[in-house]
């Protein structure tokens, strides 16, 4: 059967391993996820919430990533990536069992929390890994609902799952102790990062990202999401906007009458962009950008100067380059928006 | 195959062993299952030494600042048996510990923590 109408994922799951199909259930909808079995028994699950085997693997140093797309370039087309590593000692089969084994718990949370979704089963369809472990369909459904259950009692509120990690600036308490686990998420939060772009980020398990961060939630050192306007919008890659510290995407509209503006040198052939040499047009920043509410940055109106000449110093120490790191995390959300298409 | 079955299998082998499982720690699931279980039920048992392990690893009595001291394994002893708890470390994220029960009559703790150390570097290590 291929509906793909609003259905409870773990129902069609359920029914699927009841009737020892092959295939692979794909889960829509966000983040959504893909569980694949092969005779009603589940071998692989993989979710854009939940880092693969080969994120795992590479972001924590395991395996070099130049050994790993030799596997997936040697191995994909017969579907056996997973034993190609085993038997050229790059990994041990224990190592490869564990980590599919956490990978399908993970991914399959994420694939099965969501109460209706839009869910369609494509028989036949195999995972490029090769079936490394088998697992009964039904103890991984349970799983993914006592996972729920489990994040709701640490903080109710499922929004802190998908809203970029902003943390607050002042802590409720005095003093805080922390995981080494909430330490790595503290680091890598960028204020446009959500829970999922950490995940892949840090090469850690899906689920244990968003238990931590609703931990923290729960201590206060998470700022309350804002509620966002569009809840059912095409864009599969929600693009980012601006909060607190960070500018918006949308570059400056520059108006010639707007107040003093630097020239900026692009016609005389050295093609170097206006960030790296200190110098940006510094009109204000168009104020409908995402609907953020007081967190936009509006730099100061500099006086008129030289062509090459620095910032004033004060100010040179604050443009911190956030025009790159936006532009990776865009990048990165495409490329797992991609990956969750294939 | 020293996969996780094998794992298991050897750790049953292990004199006055009658269960084993490999436990997620931060979810309390778990991953793998052999033999009995504490009451029975496997996934309480794992509920459990999820909750032991997580609560040595936050103490700092136990988990001291120095870098790489980290848990090895926790041994507790009940009326009806000890149970053997080892950390399993991947280089990869995982938080994995190889859980024992082994009979208290028959087991001896010495040689089930040697074997259990064993086991779990043979897990992992190539």
């Amino acid at each position: 059967m291929s509906t793909s109408k609003p259905a409870a994922p773990g129902r069609l799951l359920t029914q699927v391993a009841g009737e020892r199909q092959t295939g692979a259930l794909v889960v829509g909808g966000q983040p959504g996820g893909t569980v694949y079995l092969i005779e009603g028994h589940v071998t692989h699950a993989e979710s854009a919430a939940a880092p693969g085997v080969g994120q795992l693997l590479t972001a924590s140093g395991r395996l070099a990533a130049r050994t790993w797309q030799a596997a997936l370039d040697a191995g994909t087309a017969r579907a056996r990536v997973g034993e190609l590593l085993v038997t050229q000692g790059h990994l041990t089969q224990g190592e490869l069992e564990l980590c599919v084994l956490g990978t399908i718990y993970d991914a399959a949370y994420f694939a099965l929390a969501p109460p209706a979704a839009p869910v369609e089963f494509l028989p036949s369809a195999a995972h490029w890994l090769g079936p490394i472990v088998r697992v009964e369909a039904a103890a991984v459904a349970r799983e993914a609902r006592r996972r729920s259950r489990l994040l709701d009692e640490i903080f109710p509120d499922p929004r802190v799952d998908v809203t970029p990690v902003a943390l607050v600036a002042r802590p409720p308490v005095e003093r805080l102790t922390i995981t080494a686990a909430q330490w790595e998420l503290l680091v890598a939060a960028d204020g446009q990062r959500t829970p999922a772009d950490l995940a892949q980020l840090l090469g850690r398990s899906g689920y244990a990202t968003v238990q931590e961060l609703r931990r923290m939630a729960a201590l206060g050192l998470v700022e309350p999401a804002i509620s966002e306007p569009a809840g059912d919008s095409p864009d599969f890659v929600r693009l980012p906007h601006a909060r607190g510290a960070a500018t918006g995407i949308h570059r400056p509209v520059v108006k010639l009458d707007d107040g003093p503006l630097v020239p900026v040198i692009s016609a005389v052939g050295t093609a170097r962009s206006p960030a790296a040499t200190g110098e940006f047009p510094v009109t204000g920043l168009p104020s409908d950008i995402g609907g953020a509410t007081g967190g936009l940055y509006r730099p100061p109106r500099l006086a008129r100067r030289k062509p090459g000449a620095k910032l004033p110093k004060d100010l040179a120490a604050d443009g911190s380059p956030v025009h790159t790191g936006t532009d990776e995390v865009l990048l990165k959300r495409i490329r797992t928006a991609l990956r969750a298409l294939r | 195959m020293p996969g996780v079955e094998h794992c298991l299998h050897e750790a049953m082998a292990i004199p006055g062993a009658v269960g084993a499982s490999i436990v997620d720690y931060t979810t309390g699931f778990p991953v793998a299952t052999t033999g009995a279980a504490p009451n029975a039920d496997h996934d309480a048992a794992a509920a459990g030494t999820a909750d032991v392990v997580q609560a040595a690893s936050s103490r700092s009595l136990f988990v001291s600042a120095l870098p790489h001291d980290l848990l090895e394994d926790l041994i507790i002893t009940t009326a009806g048996g000890y149970h053997l708890l080892r950390l399993v470390r991947t280089d990869f994220d995982s938080r994995l510990v190889l859980y024992v029960w082994l009979d208290r009559a028959l087991g001896n703790l010495a040689v089930a923590r040697r074997r259990m150390q064993t086991l779990a570097a043979e897990l992992v290590a190539t």
